[in-house]
C-alpha cells in the first residue's frame, strides 16, 4: 500500500525525468553555463536570508511565549501562527502597495527620511516578504519543543556557575537544535517552491525561471531540466537535515519536572510586548487592517455577491477533499516508516517528498500529461485537481503522522494483536487513536496549504473553476484591489477556527 | 472511515460548482476581465448563447490548450498579445475563421490563414510631461537611449508582453544592432529601476519623477479620465517622412482548432467583427477597432492622423523567441 502511494507521488517526476531525456548535450551545457549559476545564487542566497529572518523572528518569540507569563500570553500565540493564513503573494502584493510612495508607509517613509521608499523588487524585499510569511513555522515547532523541555538540566548547569546567555547557548539552544532544523527545514522548502511572491516581485529563483520556461517560450525540455537540477537541490538538503536531526536524540526521565513559565516583571512584560508587537505588526495587523478597509470598501459597492461565494465554497471542497484524501494516503507511509526503519522504507519517504522540492506548476504538469494520456475520463473534472494537491502536500502529512507513530511503542500494538485483534481491528482501536493528534495536524497541515496554493490550481482548475487565490491573483494582477482583498480577508477567516484545531493540543497539556 | 472516504471521493469526482455544462461556450481569456466581460455579455444577449469565461494569463492558458491537444476544454481563445496569437497558429491550436467574417479585419491584423483575427489595437507611444523641457529633442524611440535621459526615464520590466511586441517591431525596422544598442543605453538610462505597470509610469511622469516613459497609448488617456488637469501629454514617435512609425500590437481572438461548439464559436467571431462588437471590445480600453471604419474613443488620436510601421501583427509571434534572445543578451530588467 505504501508503495503504491508512493508511486502516485512519483508521476510528476517520471514526467520530468522523461521531458529532461529530450535536452541533448549541447542544451544542457548552455543551460549549465548560462543560467545555472545565477539561478543558485539566487535561489540559495534567499533560502539562507529568509532562513535566518524566520530563525531570529521564530525563536525568540517562543523563547519569551513559552518562558514568561505575561499578561496577553495567549494573545500572542494567536498572533505569532497568524500569518500562516496570509499567502505570500498577499504578502507581497500588500507591501508592494503600502510601500509605494503614496502608500501608508510610503507616506510615513518620507516623512520620517526624507527619501524615496525603498523598493521590494530585490532580495531584501522578497526576503521580508518571505519572512514575515514563513517564521510561523519556526515558531510553532521551536515552542513546541521548548514547553516540553525539562528543568534539570538547566537547574544543573546554573547550579555549575553558567550565566543565563551561557545556559540558552550551551543547553538550551543544542536541545532545540532538532525543532529548530525541522521549523527551518519547513521555511526552506517553502521558499524554493514559492511562485506567488517571486513572480509578483519578479525575483528569479528556480521555480520562478521554470514557470517562465513553460510559459514564457513553451520550452518543456529546458524547465524540465532546471526541475530536475532543483530537485536534486532538495534532495540535497533534506538528506542533510535528516542527518543532522538524527544523530541528536536526547532522551528525558519521565519523572522529570516541566518548566513553568516564570512570571515576567512589569519591564520585561513591556519589552516583550514591544517586541512581538513589532513583529505582530508587520506580520498580522498591517496586512489585516488593509484587507478589511477595501473589504468594507467592496462590500459598500455590492461586489461581494453569489460569485463571490461561489468562490469561497470552491475553496472549500477542494481544500477539504485534498486534505482528507492527504491523510489517508500518507497513512501506509508514515506508518511503514515508523514502524520498520530499513533502505526501502527510507528511500520510499525521500520518494514522496516529490511534491514538496518540485515547483507546483511542474507537478500539475505532470498530472496534466499523465491523465490525459491514462485516464483521459476524469480529465475536466475536480478530481485531477485535488489528486495535484494531495500529491503536493503529501510530504506535509507523512512528516507530521510519522513523528506521531514514532511515539507508539510496539508492544501496545503485540499486546492488541495477542489479544485476539486482527491487523485492522487493532489499526483502527489502537493505532488510529493513538495518534489522533498527528493525523489532525496533518490535517490542518494540508487544509491550510491547499486553501493558498497558486500555480497547480491556475493550470488544473475546472474551466470556470474559480477558487480564492485564482481570483485574487487575477483581481491583483488588474489592480482591482477593492476585490482582492475580500477574497484574501476571507482565506484568514476560514482558516482561523482550522487553526485553533492545530493548537488544542497545546492547551490541555 | 473507508466508507466516508470513498463517498468523499464520489462526491468530489462528481464535481462541484461552476463546473462548465456542455452546451456552453467556453472562452480562454488572456485579457481583463472586466474588458471582456462586457463583450460577452452583449453576446450572450444577442444570441442567447452561455458563455463561461476562463480568465489567466494568456501564455498559461495557451499552453493548457496545447497539452490538450484534442481534448481541448475552449472554443474561443482569446489574448492581448498577436504574439500569443500567432503562437497557437504555429503550434496547430486554431481553426480558421470564416471568410467572409475575416476579410472584415484588414489582412495586416490578422493571421495568414485566417486562424486569429485581430479585434482591437494599441500604439505604443511616449508620454511626456508637459512642464519640463529637457525631453524635448526626444522625437524616436531610439532617442530613450540618449544618456541625458539618465535618470528620468520610465520602462516597463522587460517581460511585458507589450514591451516585447515593441522590441520586435523596432528589431525588424531597425535591425539586431540597432536594436540591441538601444536596449543597452535605456539599461543604463534606467539603472536597474523598472516599473511592473504601465499605469505606474504614467503616474510617475504626471508626477514629475519621471520626465518621459515608453507606454501603450491608452494608459495616458485612462489616467487623464481620473485627472483631467494632469501635466501629461501622448507624443507620437517616430512620425515624418524617415520615420518608421508607431509600433502597433492588437489583441484578438481565435477558434480551438478542437472545438466541439463549432457554430457557436463562429457566431462570436462574427460578432466580435460586427460594427457593435468592434465598438465594444476596443472602446472598453480605449483602443482601436481593427476594423474600418469603427469609430474609436473620442480623445485618442484619430486612426490615420499617424504613421504605423508596416509590419504584420503575425511577425509579433514569428519573432518573438529571437526578440527574448536579444532582450536577454542585453540583459534588460
Amino acid at each position: 500500500m505504501a508503495f503504491g502511494v508512493v508511486l502516485a507521488a512519483a508521476i510528476p517526476l517520471m514526467y520530468v525525468i522523461i521531458s529532461s531525456l529530450g535536452l541533448d548535450l549541447a542544451a544542457w551545457q548552455g543551460l549549465w553555463n548560462n543560467r545555472l549559476p545565477g539561478l543558485f545564487w539566487n535561489t540559495l542566497s534567499l533560502a539562507v536570508l529568509v532562513a535566518a529572518g524566520c530563525f531570529v523572528l521564530g525563536v525568540s518569540a517562543a523563547w519569551w511565549i513559552s518562558r514568561r507569563e505575561f499578561p496577553g500570553r495567549r494573545l500572542a500565540t494567536w498572533l505569532m501562527v497568524m500569518p500562516l493564513t496570509i499567502p505570500t503573494y498577499v504578502f507581497a502584493h500588500i507591501y508592494t502597495v503600502l510601500m509605494e510612495d503614496t502608500g501608508w508607509l510610503g507616506q510615513l517613509w518620507v516623512a520620517l527620511f526624507g527619501s524615496a521608499p525603498p523598493e521590494l523588487f530585490n532580495i531584501a524585499g522578497i526576503t521580508f516578504i518571505l519572512t514575515l510569511a514563513g517564521f510561523s513555522y519556526v515558531f510553532l515547532l521551536v515552542q513546541d519543543a521548548l514547553s516540553r523541555s525539562q528543568q534539570d538540566l538547566e537547574e544543573a548547569a546554573r547550579i555549575q556557575g553558567a550565566t543565563p546567555g551561557q545556559v540558552f547557548w550551551r543547553i538550551n539552544l543544542p536541545l532545540l537544535r532538532p525543532a529548530i532544523a525541522a521549523g527551518l527545514a519547513v521555511v526552506v522548502l517553502h521558499v524554493l517552491s514559492d511562485f506567488g511572491a517571486v513572480s509578483m516581485l519578479r525575483y528569479q529563483t528556480f521555480t520562478l525561471s521554470i514557470y517562465l520556461q513553460m510559459n514564457g517560450r513553451f520550452d518543456f525540455n529546458a524547465a524540465a531540466g532546471l526541475s530536475m537540477v532543483l530537485v536534486a537541490l532538495s534532495l540535497t538538503f533534506l538528506v542533510l537535515e535528516r542527518f543532522f536531526r538524527n544523530r541528536q536524540r536526547y532522551y528525558g526521565s519521565g519523572r522529570a519536572r516541566r518548566i513553568l513559565p516564570r512570571r515576567a516583571t512589569r519591564f520585561e512584560t513591556a519589552m516583550i510586548w514591544l517586541w512581538l508587537g513589532l513583529i505582530a505588526l508587520f506580520s498580522v495587523f498591517l496586512p489585516v487592517t488593509w484587507m478589511m478597509i477595501w473589504s468594507w470598501d467592496a462590500w459598500l459597492d455590492n461586489l461581494i455577491d453569489a460569485k463571490f461565494w461561489g468562490y469561497v465554497r470552491n475553496s472549500m471542497t477542494v481544500s477539504i477533499a485534498a486534505a482528507s484524501i492527504t491523510i489517508v494516503a500518507a497513512l501506509p507511509v508514515a506508518l511503514y516508516h515508523a514502524r520498520q526503519r530499513s533502505l526501502i522504507s527510507q528511500s520510499f519517504l525521500y520518494a514522496s517528498s516529490i511534491g514538496f522540492v518540485l515547483p507546483g506548476p511542474v507537478i500539475a504538469l505532470g498530472i496534466l500529461a499523465f491523465v490525459l494520456a491514462n485516464v483521459p475520463l476524469i480529465y475536466g473534472g475536480l478530481l485531477v485537481l485535488v489528486l495535484a494537491m494531495v500529491v503536493r502536500f503529501l510530504p506535509l502529512a507523512i512528516h507530521a503522522q510519522e513523528s506521531a507513530a514514532q511515539q507508539l511503542t510496539p508492544s501496545i500494538e503485540q499486546a492488541a494483536r495477542s489479544l485476539g485483534a486482527g491487523p485492522w481491528e487493532s489499526l483502527r482501536r489502537v493505532t488510529l487513536p493513538m495518534i489522533r493528534g498527528g493525523i489532525v495536524s496533518a490535517w490542518v497541515l494540508v487544509f491550510i496549504d491547499t486553501l493558498k496554493e497558486l500555480p497547480a490550481t491556475l493550470l488544473l482548475r475546472p474551466t470556470g473553476f474559480d477558487t480564492l487565490p485564482v481570483r485574487i491573483w487575477i483581481e491583483a494582477s488588474e489592480e482591482m484591489l477593492e476585490l482582492a482583498a475580500p477574497a484574501a480577508l476571507m482565506l484568514v477567516v476560514g482558516t482561523l477556527p482550522i487553526l485553533w484545531f492545530l493548537m488544542r493540543p497545546e492547551r490541555s497539556r | 472511515m473507508r466508507i466516508r472516504f470513498l463517498s468523499l471521493l464520489l462526491a468530489v469526482s462528481l464535481g462541484g460548482s461552476g463546473v462548465a455544462a456542455a452546451s456552453e461556450l467556453i472562452i480562454f481569456s488572456g485579457r481583463s476581465d472586466r474588458f471582456v466581460k462586457p463583450v460577452v455579455e452583449a453576446f450572450s444577449q444577442q444570441t442567447g448563447i452561455k458563455v463561461v469565461l476562463h480568465s489567466g494569463s494568456s501564455t498559461a492558458l495557451l499552453n493548457k490548450l496545447k497539452l490538450e491537444g484534442e481534448r481541448a476544454s475552449a472554443d474561443i481563445y482569446i489574448s492581448n498579445d498577436a504574439g500569443n496569437l500567432q503562437k497557437g497558429t504555429d503550434l496547430a491550436l486554431f481553426k480558421p475563421a470564416k471568410q467572409a467574417v475575416a476579410e472584415r479585419i484588414p489582412a495586416n491584423y490578422r493571421a495568414e490563414d485566417n486562424s486569429w483575427l485581430g479585434l482591437s489595437a494599441r500604439a505604443r507611444v511616449l508620454v511626456v510631461n508637459t512642464g519640463q523641457h529637457e525631453t524635448d529633442f526626444v522625437q524616436s524611440v531610439f532617442d530613450l537611449a540618449d544618456p541625458r535621459l539618465a535618470g528620468k526615464l520610465g520602462i516597463t520590466h522587460s517581460s511585458n508582453e507589450s514591451y516585447i511586441a515593441g522590441v520586435t517591431v523596432y528589431m525588424l525596422k531597425a535591425g539586431n544592432d540597432k536594436t540591441r544598442a538601444w536596449l543597452a543605453g535605456m539599461k543604463q538610462n534606467v539603472d536597474g529601476k523598472v516599473f511592473n505597470k504601465h499605469s505606474k509610469i504614467v503616474k510617475a511622469v504626471a508626477a514629475g519623477k519621471k520626465s518621459i516613459g515608453l507606454v501603450n497609448h491608452y494608459y495616458i488617456y485612462r489616467y487623464l479620465d481620473k485627472h483631467p488637469d494632469a501635466p501629461v501629454a501622448i507624443r507620437i514617435p517616430d512620425q515624418g517622412k524617415e520615420g518608421m512609425g508607431v509600433a502597433w500590437n492588437v489583441a484578438g481572438a481565435a477558434i480551438s482548432r478542437y472545438t466541439k461548439q463549432e457554430e457557436a464559436a463562429e457566431r462570436f467571431m462574427d460578432f466580435v467583427t460586427s460594427a457593435k462588437g468592434q465598438a465594444l471590445f476596443a472602446s472598453a480600453n480605449r483602443e482601436y477597432p481593427t476594423r474600418p471604419g469603427v469609430p474609436a474613443a473620442p480623445e485618442i488620436p484619430a486612426v490615420g492622423s499617424f504613421k504605423v510601421a508596416d509590419v504584420p501583427m503575425a511577425d509579433l509571434g514569428k519573432y518573438r523567441d529571437q526578440t527574448l534572445d536579444l532582450i536577454e543578451s542585453v540583459g534588460m530588467p
